[in-house]
């Protein structure tokens, strides 16, 4: 292959031009060095013109030739969880399995049958979803471990896929202001802070909004610390201020978005055709400011009113950025003050400089959508912030669309949110969930509430198989463990995700044999396959998935061949996309859709489990786990490499916190409530809120003195992101009181 | 080309604190490249708190950089004169090797370091340290921190070439030595964090 760059090499060394899909989802490009079979080193690997790589990723062949790694099939002896296993060959694993999926098949339905798979590679995800398919299973959704809520506001606002909403604010080619929300990508996504700070080293102004010092904090030209989960109140404090001195973007706000459109005050929908005349048409209606009459959406010459109140045929009607004023105008900055902490004259400041110093740049961050249960209404908050004044791009648009039916050709599954997951598992309804397969997802290290996963989830399932390269803390608890090989034993494709870092498709390459016994997914569920008599499905080989997959025939993929992969990245073609797929098509900062939840504009509800409420009499202290600079999730923490930086999980607490609780830095404490608790050591310092502890997450149940930091989060369900998307885990949406424990 | 050939080389490094994220990437790199599996030949302090990257001051008026320290290459370096076995030397263009067949693992040397860049390696019972990737600038490629830093960083050059990158970055950005006071002569350079913008 060609090289963008000369690279130095050994005598007998080649090198593959490859990718590191893992969970960040940033997906850096690879040179991987060869020798004899042995992959010797990782380097960046250029895209046409820049490269990036991290700590993490560059640590990678000690994942690949970790002692750790599972060698073979494994299947449970004793209790699960206790940790006594006996080896098995492939041959007796897969026909075990085949006859535990007919038997629980039989008894229960076919859709008691599950699988879960996460991540950025496209194959292992899509032969998980088909062959759940193929079995008539179900399929678990699995953005609810801490993503949906994302997507469940641009879903809201844009219709747009998920995190693809993301470039309709980043306006990453020339910003003059940068807001991040939330957001740490200098630690957590690291190619998409370069663009950031190449913005501003361009000029732009940086400010980060965080309850947390972070290390994107402090690049900042100014940090604003938060209260946690209190995002939408800051967003609409600023919307206050931006409406009141008139600095919106009227023609943005009358040509894009739903703020002309007339609302019904009787019922809260849009006014349509059919409401005041003859016929059956959904035309949307405005009041024309000229005729100073309802006009049909869209006629020419008509001027809209943003403001005032309309009776027509007897109806009241608000154009909905009214109803959006109204709304903004109960958020002064003196009461957005007062619920998120920062100063009113910080925030009158802040609204001013994002409306008038444009394009102004919004970074929305896990921080806000973890950090509360409402957390799509922080990111609908910040969407809407960004619209009405015009701070909206439309460049770029490059959504790679994959033919995914290749891999769905044998039927599709029913599908069940995560969080659903917890409830269907417990009570059977809707149907019942007795085997569940855990591939790419430490379901049970990563996933709310352990004490009740552990503890009621597990002994409600029957079967449990669990495909990993480690002794995971979700295949502890299986009855029969796989092991799957690593990303550079296989070969898969990977999308951008259109977080922004780039809009690259790259080809996983196969650098080097599957070690062991290992197999990769596609593999495994094609042998599987194979022994329940399903020969038909998955017969194909991994080079021909790629193509069918490239082969789908969208404008994106145009030029697009397995061939051109292997030299190196390229580029989803540019294509037009509807500027927003929501029903009106246009930005809906007002949604029908979410009227029933009394979320119909995007409003401030106080986090679930916020300082505010009657358990932090009990729990006084938010608690969160904020994604680690040293680990990717539960990857890379058992990497010495890493470890040596990083040695053993921390309790982050303000000195402020710990004086009151007579904890010394470096003390032993337990943080707990009343789902469970953690016992680790304290880390005292300044750069973290009072009232807030964290632990940056991707530690085991292991790493810990005792308990886990999940055994302390929950699952509960938001109704209105369960409507409109996934709901969401809203980890850092909890409570928790902190003391110190005696040594030993 | 340089102006005066006769003008001596010297290897350096200028590091950008205003776009270090303290990501470690480099220490990984650095690990990567010379094998390390123990430490590394370059680590990134945290300038701020009492721990890795936690911050100075008191909430919420904070502030924190990071400082990725490898061997500065002196000009004068006092490891050298601390080593008993003559392992320790110089090359005319100013990088500072350990000869590892000389090395005896006595570990002399590393107090001597005002920087504390070097690493006792327990597996060869040899020091290590930053080699600045000789190898690597031998063929004409750039050190393997300089190439992986996520942060565009680290820079490489010739500072005693006024014409150099890395000088002008020098000048540019009032790059500045650590413990000056000690005359050690570092060959790593650092361009200060910029001070915040206001509103």
């Amino acid at each position: 292959m060609s090289l963008a760059r000369p690279v130095k090499t050994e005598p007998g060394e080649t090198v593959v031009r490859t990718v590191c899909p893992l969970g960040c989802g940033i997906a850096c490009g690879i040179l991987a060095h060869v020798k004899d079979g042995v992959l010797v080193k990782i380097e960046p690997g250029d895209f046409p013109a820049t490269s990036h790589v991290c700590a993490r990723g560059l640590s990678a062949a000690k994942l690949v030739y970790h002692p750790d790694r599972l060698k073979h099939p494994v299947k449970r002896l004793g209790a699960r969880g206790e940790g006594k296993w006996q080896r098995i060959s492939w041959e007796e694993a897969l026909d075990t399995i085949a006859l535990r999926l007919k038997e629980i098949g039989d008894r229960y339905g076919s859709s008691s049958l599950a699988w879960v798979a996460t991540g950025v590679a496209a194959f292992s995800n899509l032969a998980t979803v088909g062959f759940a398919g193929a079995c008539q299973g179900t399929f678990i959704l699995p953005a609810g471990f801490g993503d949906a809520a994302g997507p469940c506001a641009d879903q809201a606002c844009y219709g747009a896929p998920m995190w693809f909403g993301e470039s309709y604010t980043m306006h990453f080619d020339h910003p003059a202001f940068c807001l991040m929300w939330g957001n740490n990508s200098a630690e957590t996504e690291p190619f998409k802070w370069r663009r950031i700070r190449d913005a501003k080293e361009r000029g732009a102004r940086l400010v980060v909004i965080d309850p947390r010092f972070t290390t994107s904090a402090c690049k900042a030209d100014e940090y604003i610390p938060i209260r946690p989960g209190t995002d939408a109140a800051l967003a609409l404090g600023m919307m206050n201020v931006i409406l009141d001195r008139g600095l919106h973007d009227t023609s943005f706000i009358t040509d894009h978005t739903v703020g002309p459109l007339l609302v019904r005050s009787d019922n809260g929908l849009f006014l349509r055709e059919k409401d005041i005349g003859p016929g059956e048409s959904e035309n949307y209606i405005v009041w024309d400011t000229r005729t100073k009459a309802p006009q049909s959406y869209g006629m020419p010459d008509v001027a809209p009113a943003l403001t005032g109140i309309y009776t027509v045929k007897g109806v009241e009607c608000k154009p909905a950025l009214r109803l959006l004023a109204e709304l903004a105008q109960e958020y002064p900055p003196d009461r957005a003050s007062e619920i998120t902490g920062v100063p009113a004259d910080t925030i009158t400041r802040l609204a001013v400089e994002y409306a008038t110093t444009r394009p102004a740049a919004s970074f929305r961050g896990m921080g806000c959508t973890r950090g509360s249960f409402h957390g799509d209404l922080s990111f609908r908050a910040i969407n809407t912030l960004a619209a009405i004044t015009g701070n909206i791009s439309f460049d770029g648009h490059a959504y790679p669309q994959y033919n995914q039916a290749a891999f769905l050709t044998h039927g599709i599954p029913s599908f069940v949110t995560l969080l659903q997951m917890y409830e269907t598992i417990l009570t059977d309804k809707p149907h019942p969930i007795k085997a569940l397969w855990m591939t790419r997802h430490n379901l049970i290290n990563q996933d709310p509430n352990f004490n009740q996963v552990t503890r009621e989830l597990v002994s409600r399932l029957e079967f449990i198989v669990v495909a990993d390269m480690f002794m995971s803390t979700s295949a502890q608890y299986a009855d029969i463990v796989l092991p799957v090989c690593s990303f550079y034993e296989s070969i898969d494709l990977a999308p951008p995700i259109g977080n922004g870092s780039h809009m690259y498709l790259q080809l996983q390459q196969k650098v080097i044999e599957p070690l062991y016994e290992s197999r990769s997914d596609l593999d495994i569920f094609a042998s599987l396959a194979k022994t329940m008599g399903m020969q038909e499905y998955l017969d194909k080989s991994a080079e021909e998935y790629v193509e069918l997959l490239l082969a789908s025939g969208h404008p994106s993929m145009e030029g697009i061949t397995m061939e051109k992969l292997k030299e190196g990245p390229l580029p989803a073609a540019l294509h037009s996309v509807p500027a927003f797929a929501t029903p009106s098509g246009r930005l809906e900062f007002y949604s029908e859709r979410l009227r029933e939840f009394g979320q119909e504009l995007p409003v401030y509800l106080e986090p679930l489990e916020s300082q505010r409420r009657p358990l932090a009499l009990k729990y006084p202290l938010s608690f969160s786990t904020t994604h680690p600079k040293y680990r990717l999730h539960s990857m890379f923490a058992n990497v010495a490499w890493l470890r040596e930086l990083d040695p053993e999980p921390t309790l982050e607490m303000n000195p402020a916190d710990a004086e009151a609780r007579d904890i010394q830095d470096g003390d032993l404490v337990r943080a707990f409530n009343d789902r469970g608790e953690v016992k680790l050591r304290v880390r005292v310092h300044q750069g973290i809120r009072p009232r807030l502890v964290n632990v940056c997450e991707g530690w085991s149940p292991g790493d810990y003195v005792e308990g886990t930091h999940q055994a302390l989060t929950h699952e509960t369900i938001n109704p209105a992101q369960q409507a409109i998307y996934e709901p969401n885990s809203a980890f850092y949406d909890t409570l928790v009181e902190v003391e110190r424990v005696e040594e030993g | 080309m340089r102006k005066d050939d006769k003008v001596a080389k010297r290897y350096g490094l200028v590091v950008d604190l205003e776009r270090c994220t303290g990501c470690q990437t480099c220490t990984i790199a650095c690990k990567v490249e010379q094998r390390m599996e123990v430490g590394s030949g370059i680590r990134v302090e945290t300038v701020g708190g009492p721990h890795r990257d936690t911050p100075a001051g008191k909430y919420p008026d904070l502030s924190m950089y990071y400082l990725p320290i490898a061997c500065m290459h002196c000009d004068q370096p006092p490891c050298r004169d601390a080593c008993p076995t003559e392992a320790i030397y110089q090359r005319p263009d100013g990088i500072v090797l350990i000869n590892e067949e000389k090395c005896n693992g006595c570990q002399e040397c590393l107090p001597a370091c005002p920087y504390q860049a070097l690493v006792y390696d327990p597996e060869r019972d040899v020091v290590r340290k930053c080699s600045l990737c000789f190898e690597r600038l031998d063929q004409g490629f750039e050190p393997f921190c300089a190439l992986c830093c996520g942060d565009q960083a680290i820079f490489w050059g010739d500072v005693a070439d006024p014409e150099s990158q890395v000088s002008q970055l020098i000048a540019q950005r009032n790059a500045y030595i650590l413990k000056p006071e000690l005359a050690t002569g570092p060959a790593i350079h650092y361009c200060p964090p910029k001070p915040p913008r206001r509103a």
